[in-house]
């Protein structure tokens, strides 16, 4: 198992796209940091009277999705660029147990995730909060105890994005349909919620990925999911397609 | 050692391999010879433990593929030269395959210079040329160092010098008393490299045989010129021997040998001009068995 984890490092890091997605994450950094100094001022160069008329979506509502969806689609790379290059029988002819292979794509692909989501979440947090200072601009501008929870959940959130893309590609084996499937799950469902009558509209904002992480820091009062049903809703979706996967990557044939 | 046995593979409704039984030895080079389609592929793929069997089994050293461990090891193949991460260097690739098998980085700088791609190890395999990345592929079989190798139309668009690397690799192979099973649709090119053939057509053995056996088999008889032709015919037919007008003008001669024919002509004081064995090609006999079995064929085209 540690040569096929090994394996499955060595396969990312000798690919250019890896590089480009590390590029990538340093460019969500500098898109928050843009966000919350052109916030900052705006808010300067407005007569008191009228600074509390801004309003709308922080800096860091902007890098949960982008990470989400960039982690995503990596994920589903990982698994669907080697269907496409044919590469996938070579590994499947080396480790024809078959499982070892997803296994050690999933803890590599967490592993990947979870250390570029929280580096890019810590940095634009702290290039947000410098920029905003004590401006009460919305923003992560609270104290850290409440604050470092809802980073942490966020990036369990980038996580399980990654892992259901390298769970999509593996049943879909087509890059195209598991990009497809992040996407409607990251940007085409949430605003359905918006659609569907109530209670229901609610509860389907509660158990999407753009919700959970909140919900699992416990940082807004929720009757429909604790923070603990939170966390087993978001562990689903890396587990359901993952575990799909698993199931046909063993029956397949490949 | 290689054991197919009653192996099935249907595909939905259509059946690329059908109740096929073969063995291969090891030792020597053996060609797996049929037209397109004929389940060459298929078979190897059951065989790597790609694709389940519909029925029966195929066995590498008397195991399922799927059971062993570090099959690397034991069983080498080159299916699909093609099958390459573009942008992954040639070192990079053999390597991600040889960590899963517990094979080190200083194999892979060693495979890479058997084949002669070590000045290119570090190039990115998507720039090479079919013959490099043939090369490739079969540094990759030859990672675990193992036993038995399966090679999938290796030398499928692969330039005179490359042929000829592959022919040789192969045999030598074969000589350290490894199981080599080379699957073509050329006939031309096992007549050279192959000891033993293993023919099939729509998914079925056609026959299991050595080249030598094969060439017999489709014997011509001899050509044999001589000016005095009635009495010669005369002698060979009492030694036993059919004697028929060639279309050509000569006698064609079965059933004796042509030491015979020139011994008897000798011993009548019979002048002779010409005296040519002849047989069918490995080719003309190949075509002659698969004819039956070709999947696609142009519309009106004689053979």
């Amino acid at each position: 198992m540690t040569g096929v984890l090994g394996a499955e490092w060595a396969k990312i890091r000798s690919v250019r796209s890896s590089r480009y997605g590390l590029l990538a994450a340093v460019a969500v950094v500098l898109l928050a940091a843009l966000v919350a100094w052109n916030g900052a001022r705006i808010w300067d160069g407005l007569p008191p009277g009228e600074r509390g008329s801004l309003s709308g979506a922080g800096p860091m509502e902007l890098v949960a999705p982008l990470l989400q969806l960039g982690a995503g689609v990596f994920g589903v790379l990982v698994v669907t660029s080697e269907y496409a290059t044919g590469t996938i029988r070579s590994s499947l002819v080396a480790v024809p147990r078959r499982w070892p292979v997803l296994a050690a794509k999933a803890a590599v692909v967490a592993a990947v995730s979870l250390a570029a989501g929280l580096v890019v979440l810590a940095a634009s947090f702290a290039a947000v909060r410098t920029f905003i200072g004590d401006r009460p601009l919305p923003g992560p501008t609270g104290p850290p105890g409440e604050e470092v929870p809802v980073l942490a959940a966020t990036a369990l959130t980038v996580v399980a994005a990654a892992l259901f893309g390298l769970g999509s590609g593996a049943v879909l084996r087509s890059t195209a349909g598991a990009v497809a499937a992040v996407a409607v799950l990251l940007f085409v469902l949430p605003p359905f919620t918006f659609l569907l009558p109530e209670p229901w509209g609610g509860r389907m904002a509660a158990v999407l990925p753009s919700g959970l992480a909140v919900r699992i820091a416990g940082a807004v009062p929720d009757p429909v999911l604790s923070p603990p049903a939170a966390l087993a809703v978001l562990a689903a979706y890396a587990a359901v397609p993952l575990g799909a996967a698993a199931v046909m990557i063993t029956r397949r044939d490949a | 050692m290689i054991e197919v046995k009653e192996l099935s593979k249907r595909y939905g409704g259509t059946s690329a391999v059908d109740g096929l039984s073969f063995s291969v030895g090891p030792g020597r080079v053996t060609g797996f010879l049929g037209p397109n389609g004929a389940g060459k592929t298929t078979t190897m793929r059951v065989l790597l433990g790609l694709d389940a069997p519909t029925s029966g089994e195929a066995l590498v050293d008397g195991l399922r593929y799927a059971r062993i461990r570090r099959p690397m090891l034991r069983v080498g193949a080159l299916l699909d030269a093609g099958a390459l991460h573009g942008g992954r260097s040639a070192f990079d690739h053999l390597l991600c395959l040889a960590r899963t098998n517990g094979i080190g980085a200083r194999r892979v700088a060693e495979v890479l210079e058997q084949v002669g791609l070590a000045g290119v190890a570090r190039k990115r395999a998507g720039g090479f040329s079919l013959g490099m990345k043939q090369r490739l592929g079969i540094a990759a079989a030859l990672l675990g160092d193992p036993g038995v190798l399966l090679f999938d139309e290796p030398v499928n668009g692969l330039d005179p010098d490359g042929v000829r690397w592959i022919r040789e690799l192969m045999r030598s192979l074969a000589a350290e008393g490894r199981t080599v099973l080379l699957s073509s649709h050329l006939m031309s090119e096992m007549e050279l490299t192959a000891d033993r053939l293993v023919v099939i057509g729509r998914g079925r053995l056609i026959c299991d045989t050595t080249v030598r056996d094969l060439a017999a088999r489709f014997d011509r008889g001899v050509l044999v010129r001589s000016p005095r032709a009635a009495e010669l015919a005369e002698v060979l037919t009492g030694a036993g021997a059919a004697v028929a007008p060639d279309p050509s003008g000569g006698l064609a001669v079965t059933g004796v040998d042509v030491s015979v024919i020139g011994d008897l002509a000798a011993r009548h004081a019979l002048p002779i001009h010409e005296a040519t064995p002849r047989s069918a090609s490995l080719e003309e006999a190949y075509m002659e068995l698969t004819a039956g079995s070709v999947e696609h064929r142009a519309h009106g085209s004689a053979r």
